[in-house]
């Protein structure tokens, strides 16, 4: 103990600032952090039942869903494609196991039983596909969850007897408990931005849990993992048992947010998204994919507006997001957090410092290139 | 051959017999019982032609991605989206000059240069970043996507067959025996025949430029070891452009067939960046003869699996990839 | 799972390490060809030879990172031939790397920290240690043994490259080694910190035996009891050092050839 006590406090100051920083909560004591988790609270005062739902709700679920792919690629170097189609697959499960308009497909169960099926069977069903992409390593990883997820899509197309076919599921029931219609835009949003808040500290906690730490080792270095008495297919699998809960409670609460379900929405196209959102984000912290899923949303929403006032062609959504995708890839290598971050380290420490930065972000990125190659 | 006999046996003797089967019904005169229990013969030949064909298709669209990913370990997932742009182009083509075959000139040119732009302007500055590579061909992908929903629209395009090539051909293969005796012959039709022979003899040329040329020895060289392609003193920039531009062109290649055999529209590029991505993982990541034979079970599974059990077709697919996955993750033909 | 008795038994029958015929090929060519060692418990023994020796495939085959072709491997009287890597690690065996093999993205408490974590309990823990935590005092002290305290909170790809090195060793020692293999853990180090080295190689608990391949025959010799010559991926010699040192075929061998 006092051997302990004693390093810590010979550190120097600047590694210190750089354990609390890792160690503890980073938000505690980050005045911005408070300030927006208090905006979050009292989101409902400020913004009408539009913004609440389509633009806030909508952005965490989405984040949630990108959290799990940050989880999974910022920690253990899996790039997973299939995130979404998991967070589809738990949606379709609450429509199937619950009550919907679909009445021959939904069981009609209530949904306190509907749910805790769709987490469990959404979990075995990323866990499998986990199980079946750790066998190859690297940059395999991105083929086999892409063809993962676009296979359940044109599953989902063909099937009627479960999935119905390209129509999909409708009026799915949400819950109505103590007298409250939790669908209804306020009891809803305090919801998602529980669960959201639950994800966001459960990834950020395990991130420095021994099961965190060890994810983060099988990335730097899977060999030495090894020979250090890890079972890394055993980590990486359990990575992803970890990461598909996390997505499927996304995808509860995309179809309670829907109240529908169908193939369009766990296409090709959507699952790529997700990646999106995570990697404009940033993937090395939790707090990227709640940034790229905020502008990600803005951008769906607003940009039509925006291209016509610009006086083009208002369609033209998906290649803004492509070209914005692409810069961001070009010029960051951790999405708008990193421009952000080396920004103001060049407004506060100026160009003379900013060469040991640069190092040790090589470092970083090395170590990814060696974990993928 | 012989060794893998020696080495494996029990599989050995289950290709043997799956090939002793498929040759069964493929030539023998179906017994009325085997017709009750599984239908004509016509159609399961149909099936069996359809699938050998679209593995053909699969082959051209596969075997470039392979190429790239083996020599370069760039995932090329804007692989689909060179397709698509093949077959439009080849549709423009063909549309106004009325020729098939310039169609395809056009389209190989023009679907290279956009690989050789790519390479040149894109992945040479992030070499050796595989996954840096891979989201900016995910960004290319959705940019190349909107701009030719932008230039073409949402329609369905299909490419006119030329004259001579249109109609059925009568193959020397019993479909059934009338009940005057006469043999029923079965009837193809013969775009789909040429087709499937020009892209043997792609592959069979392909495999012969790598296995019995310079520059393929080099090629290979580099995908197994990519070292020594530095070491060779061959300006490994140029074998990469060349490369891909000869991967992107196949492509486009692929995409005037596919908009022969099918139809081109939106979405064709995800459809078509799948089947690679399946076919090649079946077949084993940098292989040509794996993207071949990947290419055929896939074809095969596609087309037998919509006439026999069409709700799971996709299902089917799928299987052979997790099952490959499981006993051989490296792929059926990988050399590691 | 075993008893103690048993286990002493177990070792007090038999070798910490036995090899018998092991051969390790790749394609058609054979890196290691029959190979047959012995080392007893808390041996200390150095494997020489020039480059392409085998030296370094030799501790791949015994630390499962690369299975041997043939031949069985013992580790203290259990076969282990066809054990994964990490359960020969979780029964005390130990391994650096010749390139230091770190988790640069991490800090050098927690590298430390996980070598701790792989050969005990809870390597899927949830939870994040506390202040009492057992295995981070178990990980402050390796920390402070190859005296990296001052910068234990530092990334490892800040690290100069001889603090790495101390650090990879660091890696090898955490919970309870029963034996070590050491790969060239003196490569690219200054004097000073080569003296440093030998220091923590001699100190190290009596009952901890090690093989350590080592081109600087100064820092091999001053902390081996024992030699061995590999040349071609066989063994060539072994011996007490000073009988390797002066055989004449030894002699010629490293004059004439491989000698670097």
């Amino acid at each position: 103990m006092s051997l302990a006590h004693d390093a810590r406090v010979t550190v120097r100051p600047t590694a210190a600032v750089q354990r609390s920083k890792l160690r503890g909560w980073p938000e505690i004591d980050n005045p911005a952090a408070w300030t927006v988790a208090a905006i979050l609270l009292i989101m409902p005062l400020i913004a009408n039942g539009f913004f609440l739902i389509e633009i806030f709700a909508t952005t965490l679920i989405l984040g949630i869903m990108a959290l799990s792919l940050m989880f999974l690629a910022g920690y253990g170097g899996m790039v997973s494609l299939m995130q979404l189609t998991i967070a589809g697959f738990s949606a379709y499960m609450v429509a199937v196991f619950g009550v919907s308009g679909n009445a021959n497909i939904s069981l009609g169960w209530p949904w306190w039983l509907a749910v805790p099926m769709a987490l469990a069977l959404a979990t075995i069903f990323g866990t499998l596909g986990g199980a079946l992409a750790v066998r190859t390593e690297g940059i395999y990883t991105i083929m086999i969850t892409l063809a993962i997820g676009a296979a359940f899509y044109y599953f989902t197309n063909q099937n009627w007897a479960i999935f119905n076919g390209h129509t999909g599921i409708n009026t799915v029931a949400t819950p109505h408990f103590w007298g409250v219609n939790w669908r209804a835009d306020i009891p809803f949003y305090y919801i998602v931005l529980a669960v959201a808040a639950l994800c966001y500290f459960a990834v950020d906690y395990i991130s420095r849990a021994p099961f965190g730490l060890a994810l983060q080792g099988v990335r730097d270095n899977p060999r030495r993992m090894a020979a250090l008495g890890f079972n890394v297919n055993a980590h990486r699998v359990a990575a992803y048992a970890f990461a598909s809960f996390v997505a499927a409670l996304a995808g509860v609460l995309q179809v309670w947010n829907y109240r529908q379900i169908s193939p369009g929405s766990v296409s090709v196209g959507a699952c790529i998204d997700i990646l999106i959102i995570a990697v404009v984000g940033g993937i090395t912290r939790p707090v990227g994919p709640f940034i790229g899923a905020l502008i990600f949303v803005l951008l769906r929403t607003f940009a039509l507006d925006f291209l016509v006032k610009l006086g083009l062609d208002g369609n033209r959504f998906r290649l803004l997001i492509g070209l914005g995708f692409l810069a961001i890839v070009f010029w960051s290598s951790d999405g708008v957090i990193g421009l952000w971050q080396s920004w103001r380290h060049r407004q506060r420490f100026g160009a003379a410092s900013s060469s040991g930065r640069r190092g040790q972000e090589s470092g970083r990125e090395s170590a990814q290139g060696s974990s993928h190659g | 051959m012989t060794r893998f006999v020696e080495r494996h046996p029990a599989w050995a003797l289950i290709v043997i017999i799956v090939i002793a089967v498929a040759l069964w019904l493929i030539f023998a005169v179906w017994p009325q019982g085997l017709e009750d229990a599984i239908g004509r013969k016509r159609v399961f030949l149909n099936a069996l032609f359809n699938g050998i064909t679209l593995g053909g298709l699969y082959f051209l669209v596969a075997s470039g991605f392979t190429l790239i990913f083996g020599l370069m370990r760039n995932v090329n997932l804007a692989h689909g989206s060179l397709y698509l742009f093949g077959g439009y182009v080849g549709y423009a083509i063909s549309a106004s000059t009325g020729s098939w075959v310039l169609s395809f000139i056009v389209a190989f040119i023009l679907t290279a240069l956009v690989g050789v732009l790519l390479q040149v302007l894109v992945f040479r500055r992030m070499e050796g970043q595989d996954l840096r590579q891979t989201m900016v061909t995910i960004g290319l992908s959705i940019v190349f996507a909107d701009l030719m929903l932008w230039a073409c629209g949402g329609d369905f395009y299909q490419i006119q067959t030329p004259n001579w090539l249109i109609g059925p051909v009568e193959l020397p293969l019993v479909t059934a025996v009338k009940s005057s005796g006469e043999p029923v012959y079965l009837r193809y039709p013969l775009v789909r025949l040429v087709i499937f022979a020009a892209s043997v003899v792609i592959g069979v040329a392909m495999w012969l430029a790598l296995n019995r040329t310079r520059i393929g020895m080099i090629i290979r060289a580099g995908v197994d070891d990519r070292d020594i392609l530095a070491a060779t003193g061959v300006r490994i920039q140029l074998v990469f452009v060349g490369v891909f531009a000869l991967g992107a062109g196949l492509a486009g290649i692929a995409g005037v067939v596919g908009g022969t055999f099918q139809s081109l529209s939106p979405g064709e590029d995800i459809r078509f960046l799948l089947a690679s991505l399946v076919v090649v993982i079946v077949g084993g990541m940098g292989s040509i003869p794996g993207a071949a034979l990947g290419a055929l079970i896939i074809g095969l599974a596609e087309q037998l699996g919509s006439v026999y059990i069409p709700t799971y077709a996709i299902v089917v697919t799928f299987l052979i990839m997790v099952l490959v996955l499981a006993i051989r993750p490296q792929g059926l033909l990988a050399r590691r | 799972m075993d008893s103690v008795a048993q286990r002493l038994s177990v070792v007090g029958a038999g070798a910490a390490l036995e090899l018998r015929g092991v051969t390790r090929l790749f394609g058609a060519l054979a890196a290691l060809t029959d190979v047959t060692i012995t080392v007893r418990p808390g041996e200390r023994r150095a494997v020489l030879g020039s480059n392409g020796a085998g030296k370094t495939t030799l501790f791949n085959c015994i630390t499962g990172d690369f299975p041997p072709s043939s031949g069985t491997i013992r580790f203290f009287g259990e076969d282990v031939t066809h054990f994964p890597p990490y359960e020969r690690i979780r029964r005390g065996l130990r391994r650096t790397y010749q390139i230091s093999a770190l988790f640069p993205g991490l800090t050098v408490q927690d590298n430390v920290y996980l070598a701790c974590r792989g050969v005990s309990r809870g390597r899927f823990s949830f939870l994040r240690p506390g202040q009492n935590d057992a295995l981070m005092h178990a990980a402050e002290n390796l920390v402070q043994a190859v005296h990296l305290t001052g910068v234990k909170d530092r990334h490892v790809a800040e690290l100069a490259h001889g603090q790495q090195r101390q650090l990879e060793i660091a890696l090898a020692l955490a919970g309870a080694p029963r034996f070590v293999l050491f790969d060239e853990p003196a490569a690219g180090l200054s004097p000073t910190e080569r003296a440093e080295l030998i220091e923590i190689l001699t100190s190290l608990p009596a009952h901890i035996g090690y093989i350590i391949i080592e081109h600087d025959m100064d820092v091999a010799l001053r902390v081996v009891e024992s030699v061995t010559m590999m040349h071609n991926g066989r063994i060539f010699k072994e011996g007490r050092p000073q009988e390797i040192q002066s055989d004449p075929e030894v002699q010629e061998l490293y004059l004439g050839g491989g000698h670097e």
